[in-house]
């Protein structure tokens, strides 16, 4: 069961706040404590961010996962059209973002969170999917 | 000790001027230096050590490789003011034959 | 693991109230001791942070809600600490395999290079190379031809570390690969100079100093390709001269041209070949001349060829309070009749 999304679009730096906020408001509705929340909410930032200073603008959706009797989730979707990325596996190593001073990236939002999906195109876009499992 | 690269620009010529040590733990800061000095059309270089007081071999490692990307595009590449223990590297190599390297100043620089 | 965290927060709990109470050091040491285990067990700083806030929650039911939220913001202000701590402590583990890889690495190079010392009658010969890191970019190399004569290259890669390391293994390979009747030292030069020229980036290349070696008639043929230059001594005269050639290093230019000198060598006179390691010792800021270096070599020159270059090293070894700055490699070849 899922509950209807809702979305931010980014586009200039402060939208990155509202992206966290929003985030934060349905972390705590879902349940998670304060420790998830905040890596919740960094999670938001380096992901928009991503989108912010690579791709000009794209958006963060996010979708309150239920499986009844089972258990509840976050799941966080930034999608942008921007130059994708051409060596994954170069990005999702450690040391490849901090040397440069840009934060914890993609690494950083993989171990924030419980699962993560990355799709990206050179010259399409980038996709990532990454949820957040209530425990 | 640490290497101190100062550059200027006069008419045609780009002057690198470098004071301290080259070797192993300072030489990626002289690549990069020539890398983007270097890879203009027909530009001279020219590189004062005046100031530079050792060197060892994997300094001339860099200068070689500065000579090469020079040639390839059209420039030239002059080593000038080196002191002695640093001439005396380029001479056992043999590198002071393909490369213009000079003890003395020549006009322009230092001026 | 869930169990050891509620453990130790209950115990942190415990030594807070205690702390708050009496300021005592005892509790300080004690947390001291948590704190390592939380470490041990990746603990992050931000559950840290959430441990102290319920702990003080419990402690003071009543505490001051700004007091809380501040807490609150040191625990998000926390969060990147907590992932660049774990990027670290993976960085460090791939930095362990990375170190046992090389050693690996350096065991294979030392077996690919071995050269067996010639054994040859009225012929002394010692040698000694020392790598400043794992990787050593000097190298020498012996081959016995079948003319009696002894061929000896001593040579430095300019570039250190694991690329240097693996040259040398193009160099040893491309040197036993040479037929015979080529030995000359000058057309040695001139072949490898092609394979390097060919097979090694521009930055890189190699000096080197070949000598073939007559015993019979004690006749040195030696050619340079830029290297260090090496010395005689003369036993009668008592005295050392520079022999070098002129020479470009190998693996610049397709072009270059290697010349040849000859020497004749006497009873008890020797030959010494060397790097720039050897030259380029530093006694504090000061660079050492190269006649202190003969000096040395003279001072040990009663001794057998091997523990001259031996003493002569552990002497600058000590020098340089032993950190060696590069590779040092030294030869002594003596004429024993």
């Amino acid at each position: 069961m899922m509950n209807p999304q809702s979305c931010v679009k980014i586009q200039k730096e402060w939208d990155i706040v509202g992206a966290r906020q929003l985030g934060r408001e349905l972390a705590k509705e879902i349940g998670f404590g304060t420790v998830d929340q905040a890596r919740i909410a960094t999670a938001i930032s380096e992901l928009a961010r991503n989108i912010y200073l690579y791709a000009n603008h794209g958006e963060i959706r996010y979708e309150i996962i239920q499986v009844p009797e089972h258990k509840a989730g976050l799941c966080l979707i930034a999608e942008d059209e921007g130059p994708g990325i051409s060596d994954i596996s170069q990005v999702m190593k450690d040391g490849y973002t901090t040397s440069g001073g840009l934060g914890a990236g993609l690494p950083g939002v993989k171990r924030l969170m419980d699962e993560f999906e990355i799709h990206t195109e050179v010259e399409r876009g980038t996709r990532i999917r990454t949820i957040k499992w209530l425990r | 000790m640490d290497l101190q690269i100062k550059h200027t620009e006069k008419n045609e010529q780009t002057i690198i001027s470098l004071s301290g040590e080259i070797d192993a733990y300072t030489v990626t800061k002289l690549k990069e230096t020539f890398s983007t000095t270097m890879n203009s059309e027909g530009k001279d270089v020219i590189v004062d050590l005046e100031e530079v007081t050792y060197m060892d071999s994997t300094g001339l490692g860099v200068f070689v490789s500065a000579l090469k990307t020079a040639k390839e595009n059209d420039g030239e590449l002059k080593l000038v003011n080196v002191q002695d223990r640093v001439y005396r590297l380029f001479q056992i190599t043999g590198l002071n034959e393909i490369m213009d390297v000079n003890k003395a100043a020549i006009r322009g620089v230092n001026e | 693991m869930e169990n050891f965290f509620k453990e130790r927060a209950e115990e942190y709990k415990k030594l807070l109230a205690e702390y708050i109470e009496t300021q005592d050091e005892k509790a300080l040491y004690e947390v001291e001791l948590v704190s390592k285990a939380f470490i041990k067990h990746n603990i992050l700083p931000e559950e840290i942070i959430n441990l102290h806030i319920k702990a003080l929650k419990e402690i003071y039911p009543d505490l001051v809600v700004s007091y809380e939220h501040s807490m609150d913001f040191l625990l998000e202000a926390m969060i990147s600490y907590g992932l660049a701590h774990q990027e670290i402590q993976v960085l460090r583990e791939q930095q362990i395999a990375l170190k046992s890889e090389i050693s690996i690495a350096a065991e294979m190079q030392q077996k690919l290079l071995r050269t067996n010392k010639p054994e040859v009658p009225g012929v002394d010969i010692g040698v000694i190379s020392v790598p400043a890191n794992q990787m050593n970019g000097d190298y020498y190399n012996f081959l016995l031809n079948t003319d009696g004569s002894i061929g000896i290259a001593m040579a430095d890669v300019i570039g250190k570390g694991i690329p240097a390391a693996l040259c040398m293994s193009m160099i040893k390979y491309s040197l036993d690969s040479f037929p015979e009747e080529t030995m000359r030292p000058p057309v040695i030069l001139n072949n490898l100079n092609r394979v390097v020229e060919r097979n090694v980036e521009s930055n890189m290349f190699i000096t080197m100093m070949y000598a073939q070696y007559f015993p019979n008639s004690g006749r040195l043929a030696f050619s340079s390709a830029g290297h260090e230059p090496g010395y005689y001594y003369n036993a009668v005269e008592d005295r050392f001269t520079e022999i070098t050639t002129r020479g470009l290093v190998l693996g610049v230019s397709e072009d270059a041209e290697y010349e040849e000198k000859e020497l004749l060598i006497n009873k008890d006179d020797m030959v010494i070949l060397l790097t720039d390691g050897v030259t380029e010792c530093r006694d504090g800021e000061r660079f050492i001349e190269i006649h202190e270096v003969l000096e040395v070599i003279k001072q040990y020159s009663h001794l057998s060829s091997q523990e001259m270059v031996e003493q002569v090293y552990k002497h600058f070894e000590r020098l340089q309070d032993f950190k060696l700055q590069d590779d040092f490699s030294l030869l002594i070849l003596r004429k024993t009749v």
